[in-house]
């Protein structure tokens, strides 16, 4: 017993953290302050212990339900990081947006708490348990401006695709336990092994149904229609959230929930084929959703929406060039974790503006910026040249890895599309640096200003953006060296 | 000054001189980035003086420098740079360019001048990187990297539809560039696949490709060629051109004009040509079908050209399409002329540029349409564009002449049709740049005579030097054609 605690230590110190920051928020109901602070210390202690642990070797407890890993650890010290950021660059906003609540930190702790389940999760129940417990406090903070008829409608959509993403995942899994006697991973992934068949029907199906759950999550188009409305409702450090830590989260158990059967055992030929088909069209149907409709957008939170989708066709190619043989995962954990870095700092920035109203910010806002804010308009063009893949930022280097590694695989073609869809949303992500740079602030553009903690969190994020796009070896090394799924 | 250091010393004394550009006062600018860029020119011949004075090509070989550092080894990039003979040219060329640029008054140095001169000297460091990489992924990188200031040069000192003249040369420098990325990942995973070594080196890559089938080689060769006849341009790639070197601010003409077309020029030469060899021979008449066609065509639009800017934007693209006849010829000595005739293009136009931003300062406009007769008024620039425009129509004795007489002879070799072709382009040469220099500088001024605000005096003593300078490379080269071919 003793060992399962000291293994599942970052997780239970969240926990407690989670009860701490409603205790004090309930013996303080007039300041925000006390909860703020137990939810940062407990974000910083749950990250420090999980990197500390980060090189211990994987252990498998709660009869194999859950396996803590380099990778879980790595995953969640990553999450509390992005809560940290988060719960410092959100500050003023939430203030300003007049939501600045004690509930929104512990809510925000047990969604954190939630996805570093899901990610140590193999097993299909537990992992439903995780993905509720992640979901449910999600639902709330995107309604949480609660007198705005747009975030009441993201929470509403967001609930009821949440509540069909949870009801399809279960009857998946209902098939495959059906199909194999068991919800564990390594038990399934035995059973394909010696299932010379090449799976049944049943398994087929239910495996489909489980995939279709978390495609729905990471919004892979056509699964992607919830997508816009809901970040453009849910106020801007939610949906950064949502855009970040549930974005990685997702795609790292869809990852896991695609390798599920072996699909280089024998017999099972045909089915990889499909599995391939699949991911390949919705690779190509999000590239292109991404990229063309994000050239329309006028608003910076249905853009980085569209942005996220084409995000998703990328790491697709990834995650198709992972079930190549001798291809590992990690041009998809490196391409998660540039993209978070840089989305970190877009939403922060984003809640940077003054409100106008119900829709947050416009293109038409950063008008002129550099005569304003030289400063600010740096740090925005920075972060936009990595979300368009420029060099010497992250964003290049993560492409050309899922490039690499895809047409090393014989995607070639798939990878030309790729390359010119980036051409194409590189035009949106530029074009807010030309409204910036090139034009006069429009009479309509709202002010900017943030408070020390937005800006730093910027900074940071700024930092990390070049620092990686100049010397990404320690990151590659690091995440190459990281086994993901058996 | 063999030593690998000599590179590293090219490449950071443009990004030294754009930290001290940070702590000039806004008036001392345009003094400093003149003396600035002055000094790196003669720092660059200094360096590269083994190679571009040595008196033979086997001579220079002996000041040929390759230098490799490692970057991120687990995705096989390395930085790797080469001083050869090609590049050395390059070098100079970018940094005389440079000092042209800088030369130019205008409003880059009233509004923001501090961005534009450190934007100027970003330029020369992504150009000298991007002429002395042998690394893909390096020369991608540059690349690419010359985009950036090229982009706030138009977008913040550029003319009229500055906005889409801006998206228009972003979007297609873009799309050709990054598939010539996909072209390089496709090499380096043959090159992966035959070693198991990950490398983006040419040296690493060329020992992989020697035994690929040609036929296989097709698409990867389609990504490099897309990208450098867009860069060019040839003919049906062109269409971006004219938009954005009208509405482009003066110095940003000549760059675009005198160098950044030559990167093309570089990546075929150093990238295209030792990679493909048998995809080219294979499809060698296409390629000199095309660049016949770019020169009569462009040559065309040019003689019906109303304003300055666009004519010798078109006579650009001209005279591009016989560099690159001269590099399809596919033969040594082929290259070694389109190299003659890229400097001497790059001279030329660099000069004509020049001085037509002289004529828009005193006249108001570049029109063709009624005579401007500077002769009577400013008789020291007609001087100046009589001697360009000899320069341009390839007098004998100029260096154009001996580039395009030495590419149409090697041209003929591979293909005559396509040579008498291009021959025709000398002919429509002729005709348009006689008509330019018809209208700016005879016949009495027009009607609508000079604007009000317009400079009332003859060209200054730095532009007499600068263009002094220029014509007498010009003329030097015309005399002495050997020493720009050490390939």
């Amino acid at each position: 017993m003793n060992e399962v605690i000291h293994t599942l230590m970052p997780w239970l110190v969240l926990a407690a953290g989670i009860l701490l920051t409603l205790l004090v928020s309930v013996i303080r109901v007039e300041s925000k302050r006390p909860a703020q602070i137990s939810a940062l210390l407990t974000l910083v202690v749950t990250g420090v212990l999980s990197l500390q642990a980060i090189s211990l070797p994987g252990e498998a407890i709660f009869a194999g339900s859950i396996e803590v890993s380099s990778l879980t650890r790595i995953l969640l010290a990553l999450f509390s990081l992005i809560g940290i950021l988060f719960v410092l660059g959100g500050d003023r906003y939430l203030g300003k947006e007049r939501i600045h609540l004690s509930d929104y930190y512990h809510l925000l702790l047990i969604l954190i708490l939630g996805a570093g389940i899901m990610v140590a999760a193999k097993d299909l129940v537990v992992l439903f348990i995780a993905l509720e417990v992640m979901s449910l406090p999600a639902y709330t903070l995107a309604g949480f401006r609660r007198n705005d008829s747009r975030s009441n409608e993201a929470a509403i959509k967001y609930f009821v695709l949440g509540g069909a993403v949870g009801a399809v995942f279960l009857l998946g899994s209902a098939f495959i336990f059906g199909a194999t006697g068991s919800t564990l991973f390594p038990s399934i992934h035995e059973w394909s092994r010696q299932s010379t068949t090449g799976g049944n029907p049943l398994f087929a199906a239910g495996h489909f149904l489980v995939m279709v759950a978390f495609l729905f999550k990471v919004a892979a188009a056509p699964f992607h229609f919830w997508k816009p409305d809901v970040y453009e409702g849910a106020p801007t450090p939610v949906t950064g959230i949502m855009s970040t830590l549930i974005a990685v989260a997702s795609f790292v158990t869809l990852v896991r929930l695609v390798h599920l059967p072996a699909l280089d055992a024998s017999g099972w030929e045909t089915y990889a084929t499909a599995v391939k088909v699949t991911i390949r069209s919705l690779a190509v149907i999000s590239l292109l959703v991404g990229s063309l409709v994000i050239i329309t957008q006028k608003n910076l939170k249905r853009l980085f929406a569209y942005s996220s989708i084409s995000q998703t066709g990328y790491l697709m190619l990834g995650l198709l060039a992972s079930l190549h043989p001798g291809q590992g995962i990690s041009p998809v954990l490196i391409y998660l974790f540039g993209y978070v870095f840089a989305a970190v700092g877009i939403f922060v920035l984003m809640t940077q503006s003054e409100p106008r109203g119900d829709t947050g910010v416009e293109l038409v806002d950063l008008t002129g910026l550099v005569k304003r804010s030289p400063f600010r308009t740096a740090l925005w063009s920075i972060l936009l040249f990595s979300m368009a893949g420029m060099p010497f930022t992250v964003g290049f280097f993560t492409k050309y890895l899922v490039f690499l590694s895809s047409v090393g695989t014989g995607e070639t073609p798939l990878v030309v599309l790729a390359a010119l869809c980036a051409v194409v949303s590189a035009y949106a992500y530029l074009r807010p640096i030309g409204l910036m740079v090139m034009r006069d602030a429009d009479p309509g553009a709202a002010q900017w200003g943030g408070g020390f903690w937005s800006q730093f969190v910027v900074v940071v994020s700024v930092i990390a953006v070049v620092f990686l796009g100049l010397m990404p070896n320690a990151m590659i090394h690091y995440l190459k060296g990281i086994p993901l799924i058996h | 000054m063999e030593t690998s250091s000599s590179l590293s010393f090219l490449l950071t004394v443009p990004l030294l001189a754009l930290l001290i550009s940070w702590v000039i006062p806004k008036a001392l600018q345009r003094l400093y980035a003149i003396f600035g860029s002055a000094m790196i020119l003669a720092l660059t011949v200094y360096e590269t003086s083994g190679i571009i004075f040595s008196v033979s090509t086997e001579a220079a070989k002996a000041f040929f420098v390759d230098q490799r550092l490692e970057w991120v080894p687990e995705l096989g990039l390395s930085a790797g740079f080469r001083l050869d003979g090609y590049s050395a040219w390059f070098l100079v060329l970018s940094a005389l360019t440079t000092l042209v640029a800088f030369c130019v008054r205008g409003v880059w140095y009233r509004k923001q001048p501090r961005l534009f001169v450190s934007m100027g000297f970003f330029l020369l460091f992504a150009l000298n990187s991007a002429f002395l990489a042998t690394d893909l992924i390096t020369f991608y990188l540059s690349y690419e990297a010359v985009f950036i200031p090229m982009i706030f040069m138009v977008g913040i000192w550029g003319e009229n539809q500055k906005a889409s003249s801006v998206f228009r040369f972003f979007l297609m420098s873009f799309a050709g560039s990054i598939l010539m990325l996909v072209s390089m990942f496709w090499l380096m995973s043959l090159h992966h696949g035959a070693t198991g070594q990950w490398s983006s080196h040419l040296s690493d890559i060329l020992g992989s490709v020697s035994s690929a089938q040609a036929g296989d080689l097709v698409w990867p060769c389609a990504g490099f060629f897309l990208a450098f006849a867009l860069k060019v341009p040839l003919v049906p790639f062109h269409g971006w051109l004219k938009d954005v070197y009208v509405n482009a601010p003066m110095p940003g003409t000549i760059w675009m004009s005198a160098i950044l077309s030559k990167l093309g020029v570089a990546g075929i030469i150093r990238f295209v040509i030792p990679l493909f060899p048998a995809v080219l021979r294979e499809y060698q008449g296409i390629l000199l079908a095309l660049s016949a066609l770019s020169v009569v065509y462009a040559a065309l639009l040019a003689v019906r050209s109303d304003q300055g800017k666009t004519l010798l934007a078109y006579s650009s693209i001209s005279h591009l399409g016989f560099v690159m006849l001269g590099l399809f010829s596919l033969s040594q000595e082929g290259v070694n002329a389109a190299m003659l005739l890229s400097v001497g293009h790059a001279v030329t136009s660099g000069l004509l540029f020049f001085l037509l931003h002289q004529v828009e300062e005193r006249t108001g406009d570049t029109s063709l349409n009624e005579s401007k007769g500077l002769a009577s008024s400013f008789p020291v620039l007609f001087t100046g564009i009589f001697l360009a425009v000899l320069a341009s129509v390839s007098l004998p004795g100029t260096l154009n002449f001996g580039g395009e007489f030495l590419v149409l002879l090697n041209a003929y070799r591979a293909s005559a049709l396509c040579t008498i072709l291009a021959g025709a382009g000398v002919v429509l040469g002729a005709v348009y740049m006689l008509r330019f220099f018809q209208r700016l500088g005879l016949g009495s001024p027009g009607s609508a005579g000079p604007v009000e605000a317009a400079l009332k005096k003859d060209l200054s003593m730095t532009d007499i030097l600068m263009v002094a300078l220029l014509v007498g490379i010009v003329i030097y080269g015309g005399i002495n054609p050997g020493i720009f071919m050490k390939g």
